[in-house]
């Protein structure tokens, strides 16, 4: 369940309760509202950059966190600027933006990568989601998503279709762009225990069978038996 | 299938046989990628990219294929890479977030980071810094890096031995000690005791590491298995030969999957 996101003493990067403990659950009205230190964010960024790079298809988007890191940057580039000519923080302050903007843009740029590979079978998921479920595209997301189509249609139409004899001037892009390959395997690193995952077989003489997972191990398996794990952060893409 | 007269072995991310469009072609990576396990012209996920050129796209083979092209083909530069590609330089980048002990000789008080707090400096006591911070100071002559303590001849030689005596793979010191050997040696090697002694071991146990996952890696896809638990690789092992294997299974999985004509194989229609 996505809440909102509250940071702890965001001012200055000073990182008061540098020790506080990560989560608590305040539930009013059904939403959680997860208490995170600037060093958690950074941490769940990294981890949603590195499961954003490994997994085949699009996953959730993190608003709350792209939000808050943004904030965070936004604040230590202000600080700065105020700050008088202390050479050395300053310029420590400074690599260290600059290292969490390249994760993040990075991650911002797979995204896009993405949502511009499988834009129709994005678009779909999208449109057919219920109404509870996280979303898939930020807003602006989704406005490229829908501007890239037009945009595809648009030339394809000019480019070629009304050029072709009337009865086949039909494209439908769903069935044509091919869909994210959940086979694929991937390697990954198990953050929380998990039991009973079914491992299903390749050729026609092997059985399916279960394995757990210890936590700290790393397998390599199919994406679409932990599809639901990496959602829900159990596991870590490497 | 054939595009521009060279036989590219199943390019794009294709399920079906006949796709109309096709996957906008990956900038091919210009770094120098040592070990990084990028072979050729590798199918899937990240086709090469392709010497289209100029107006070639009429070179279409059928009458009614067209060949989709992304909006980047006009002038705004290549696509990025495929997503699922992790540089050498990027798993360094996370090695650098790993701590070490540096000797400063300048004194500073407490830095509040975003990612954390880095401790008062004084000159002549140790402090410990992330591994980007140190090779910035070291380069800056700010600083004197020591050596993590697995860093060292005797333990180095020790770990080869075990490496090289047990099938499987053995814990490694620090799951980065590969990123951090090179980073330590190439910046600060005067402030590391033999250090060429130091670089041979670690490409040692490095060479032994590889050459077990090769042969793992043969097995695992000649048996067809599932699944593999593989502890105590660190994340740059796994970089070297993961996007290969990966991608190979994938082929394998498709060409395995498309010899029952099930009711998923979709034949040449619309």
């Amino acid at each position: 369940m996505r809440g909102a996101l509250r940071l702890v003493a965001g001012a200055c990067g000073r990182m008061a309760a540098a020790g506080a403990e990560g989560t608590e659950a305040d539930s009013d009205g059904g939403s959680e509202e997860l208490v995170l230190t600037p060093a958690q964010l950074i941490r769940s960024l990294e981890q949603a950059w590195l499961n954003e790079k490994f997994a085949p298809e699009l996953l959730e988007s993190k608003p709350e966190i792209i939000e808050c890191v943004v904030e965070q940057l936004d604040h230590m580039e202000a600080n700065l600027k105020r700050a008088k000519r202390g050479d050395l923080k300053v310029s420590v302050h400074r690599m260290e933006i600059e290292r969490i903007r390249y994760v993040l843009s990075s991650y911002l740029r797979c995204r896009l990568v993405k949502i511009e590979k499988f834009f129709p079978h994005v678009l779909e998921k999208e449109k057919s989601r219920a109404e509870g479920e996280p979303s898939i595209l930020s807003p602006e997301e989704f406005a490229f998503a829908k501007e890239y189509m037009a945009n595809t249609e648009a030339y394809l139409k000019n480019m070629a279709l009304k050029h072709m004899p009337p009865n086949l001037q039909k494209v439908s892009l769903l069935k044509s762009v091919p869909k994210p390959n959940l086979d694929s395997f991937v390697f990954l690193r198990v953050l929380e225990r998990q039991e009973n995952i079914l491992v299903e077989p390749e050729t026609d003489e092997q059985r399916e069978y279960t394995i757990d997972l210890e936590e700290g191990s790393q397998h390599l398996i199919r994406y679409k038996t932990i599809a639901p794990l990496v959602a829900s952060g159990a596991v870590q893409l490497i | 299938m054939i595009t521009n007269g060279r036989t590219a072995p199943l390019v794009g991310n294709q399920s079906e046989c006949s796709e109309l469009a096709q996957t906008p072609p990956p900038r091919r990576d210009r770094e120098n990628a040592p070990g990084a396990g990028k072979r050729g012209p590798v199918g899937g996920a990240s086709p090469q990219r392709s010497q289209w050129g100029g107006r070639a796209r009429a070179r279409a083979r059928c009458r009614f294929r067209f060949r989709f092209r992304s909006r980047s083909r006009f002038g705004a530069g290549p696509a990025p890479p495929v997503a699922a590609i992790m540089e050498p330089a990027e798993a360094e980048f996370l090695a650098e977030k790993e701590l070490v002990t540096i000797v400063p000789n300048f004194s500073l008080d407490r830095i509040h980071l975003i990612g954390g707090d880095l401790g008062p400096f004084n000159p002549g006591l140790p402090v410990e810094v992330p591994v980007w911070l140190a090779i910035n100071l070291k380069q800056r002559q700010k600083c004197r890096l020591i050596p993590p303590e697995w860093m060292d001849v005797e333990k180095l030689e020790e770990i080869r031995d075990q490496e090289r005596k047990e099938d499987t793979f053995t814990p490694m010191p620090s799951p980065y000690y590969m990123e951090l050997t090179k980073l330590l040696l190439n910046y600060a090697s005067d402030n590391i005791p033999k250090a060429d002694e130091i670089r041979t071991l670690v490409k040692d146990t490095w060479d032994t590491r590889i050459a077990k996952l090769r042969l793992s890696a043969d097995s695992f896809v000649r048996q067809q298995e599932a699944h593999a638990k593989l502890d105590n690789l660190t994340l740059m092992e796994i970089n070297t030969t993961g996007t290969f294997l990966t991608q190979a299974l994938d082929h394998m999985y498709k060409l395995r999957t498309n010899l029952q004509p099930g009711e998923s194989a979709h034949s040449q229609d619309f």
